[in-house]
């Protein structure tokens, strides 16, 4: 029972002396308003109120820079007064908006697609359907977990290469589902345990064949847990820069991409490059903020409860 | 594993069925393990292999054998880029400590924590790209960081943060640990929502105070969680911070935020050198491979259990 701690909690309907009853472990002896365990908890409350908005001002402070800088020109960010529509104006000239954020749009869906079909099946035959060393090679799959995109980007090059993969979105597809993948059949292994046995049984008794009872019965139960992996890998993929960077043709790169390239080259205005900073942040935010959910849950699922 | 916890076994092992069902299971986990064997394992063995070689790329590998690890080590920039690897840990303990203030306001569930919550966890949606641009505006010459300090009147210390070595460092370290606020305040609110409220109700009874509370009896109770969020931050310091450096420093100014991740890029796409680049990336794997041990710990004694 948190309410017992709030200051607010309603008396007990039984007790008598409601203030006795709130500071319970308290003397029962007359306590001056200040010396009030009541009194004090409204005081703690308060600074942590005070405390709670400071953080929230510096963990929003980077929107509202954004926010505010974009609408500036040149010459209003370096005095930092008066605002315009300039930086918006710049950004369509300086960086293909559109045509980047459907890039990206192009290779989080695709991405996402082959993740879920791998994760989810396989996630339910280790599961659900064991084999002979199906454990091993579980192990295998989620240890690849720990592999650094870093320690296999040059190989990784040389092999996309050598396949012409990276002329379109193949290479950068391929790379972040595979990224992607052993995390994600983690999830839905531990989510297809929690199925019952006797459900699965049950269907295959009926005449569904393991492929179709996983299609009918368990696909559609595992909604929740395929909505975790799609916000987590949407979120991890649009905010990538390295794989894209390093595997997309230059016409064809997404928006996070497109946007950290201009800023490197040190020659694009700091308005225009803040309204692209919020482009690329919206949709991500958005997604975030509908399945906060989702993602909470799966940050925290490799731990466990 | 779990064979004792189950109710006796209704599945027959033997049989058509059975048989159908390993068939199955087989079937279903080709295309991931397909998909994880072509592009996650492959490459790490040819990194190895490209590890003990000279190679820009074009001309044929030149092989040096397992002396290039004994000559990287002694070549000093390498030392030097360790050594900055090294220096970024000291962000850790804050990338912990912070969230777990957060988290502990938080847990107090004052009016509008719902609302505080969703404002603390926003910067964990967008790209690191996006923190570093702001970021490197923050430390800029003329940028926010000089203004505050000159407005406290101490516009004394005024300086383009990211110009000298060690202060481009700690830049960067800053605006990492800022980064990780969002996922390690969720970590530990989770594991705050674990605990149960009758143990924080009987130390407040005792006539603990909340500080006491926090040390004796919450941050016992957490340390799981606080396991996992420093592996999470440690891998996410060796191997997350691209993004940033790209965004802020590009590894300078000279050596100065130039990590084992970003060296990777920079010897092999900026200078091309394959072998080299592909050697650096070997050493990063095994130092992940040591911290991910106590991760694969933590995930194995998971095993077996649902939602």
């Amino acid at each position: 029972m948190t309410a017992a701690s709030s200051p607010s909690a309603p008396p007990a309907p039984e007790a008598a002396a409601p203030d006795t009853q709130r500071t319970s472990g308290e003397p029962l002896a007359p306590v001056s308003r200040w010396q009030s365990a009541r009194f004090r908890r409204r005081v703690a409350a308060s600074i942590i109120f005070a405390a709670m908005i400071v953080i929230a001002i510096v963990m929003f402070y980077p929107f509202w820079y954004m926010g505010d800088n974009s609408f500036r020109n040149q010459a209003q960010f370096d005095q930092q007064s008066g605002h315009s529509l300039a930086g918006w104006t710049q950004l369509f000239q300086v960086l293909p908006v559109v045509h980047e954020l459907v890039s990206s749009t192009i290779v989080c869906a695709a991405a996402i697609a082959i993740i879920l079909v791998v994760a989810t099946t396989a996630g339910f035959a280790f599961a659900k359907l064991r084999y002979r060393g199906s454990g091993l090679v579980f192990l295998l799959i989620i240890a690849a977990m720990m592999v650094p995109l870093q320690s296999i980007i040059i190989p990784e090059y040389v092999n996309l290469a050598k396949f012409n993969l990276m002329s379109n979105y193949t290479g950068a597809v391929l790379v972040y589902a595979a990224l992607g993948a052993p995390f994600a059949t983690f999830l839905m292994a531990t989510y297809y345990r929690g199925i019952s046995d006797e459900l699965i049984e049950a269907a295959v008794m009926d005449g569904l064949s393991y492929e179709r009872t996983f299609l009918r019965i368990a696909l559609p139960l595992s909604l929740p847990a395929i909505a975790t992996v799609t916000v987590l890998q949407f979120i991890q993929i649009w905010d990538d820069l390295l794989v894209g960077y390093l595997f997309l043709p230059t016409n064809d790169r997404t928006i996070t991409v497109g946007l950290a390239v201009l800023s490197s080259g040190r020659t694009t205005g700091i308005p225009p490059l803040m309204a692209g900073s919020l482009v690329s942040a919206i949709p991500a935010i958005i997604v975030y903020l509908i399945f906060q959910r989702y993602l909470i849950r799966g940050l925290t699922l490799g731990m466990g409860k | 594993m779990n064979i004792t916890a189950a109710p006796p076994l209704r599945r027959p092992r033997h049989g058509k069925l059975a048989r159908k069902r390993r068939l199955a299971g087989m079937l279903l986990s080709i295309p991931a393990i397909i998909l994880v064997a072509a592009l996650l394992w492959t490459p790490i063995v040819q990194a190895v292999r490209y590890s003990m070689t000279n190679w820009n790329g074009y001309s044929a590998p030149v092989w040096i054998g397992p002396g290039a690890y004994a000559s990287a080590f002694g070549d000093p920039i390498v030392r030097r880029v360790l050594e900055n690897n090294a220096l970024l840990l000291l962000a850790v303990p804050f990338a912990i400590g912070i969230p777990l203030i957060i988290a502990a306001l938080l847990h107090e569930h004052v009016r509008g924590w719902r609302f505080f919550r969703s404002v603390y966890f926003l910067p964990t949606a967008i790209s690191w790209v996006v923190i570093g641009m702001v970021a490197l505006q923050f430390f800029a010459d003329k940028g926010i960081l000089n203004q505050l300090l000159s407005d406290v009147g101490l516009g004394s210390i005024h300086t383009d943060f990211l110009a000298s070595e060690y202060s481009a460092l700690a830049a960067l370290a800053i605006t990492f640990i800022f980064s990780m606020i969002g996922t390690n305040t969720i970590i530990f609110l989770t594991g705050m929502a674990t605990l149960d409220p009758t143990l924080i109700e009987a130390a407040r009874v005792d006539g603990l105070s909340r500080l006491q509370i926090f040390y004796r009896v919450t941050l016992p109770l957490l340390t799981r969680f606080i396991q996992f969020s420093f592996v999470i931050t440690v891998i996410s310091a060796f191997s997350a911070l691209f993004s940033l450096i790209f965004v802020m420093t590009g590894g300078g100014p000279g050596l100065g935020t130039t990590t084992l991740e970003f060296f990777v890029y920079q010897a092999g796409f900026a200078q091309g050198q394959f072998g080299t680049g592909a050697l650096y990336g070997v050493i990063l794997f095994v130092i992940m491979i040591i911290v991910g041990i106590g991760q694969l710990r933590l995930i194995r004694t998971e095993d077996g259990e649902g939602w």
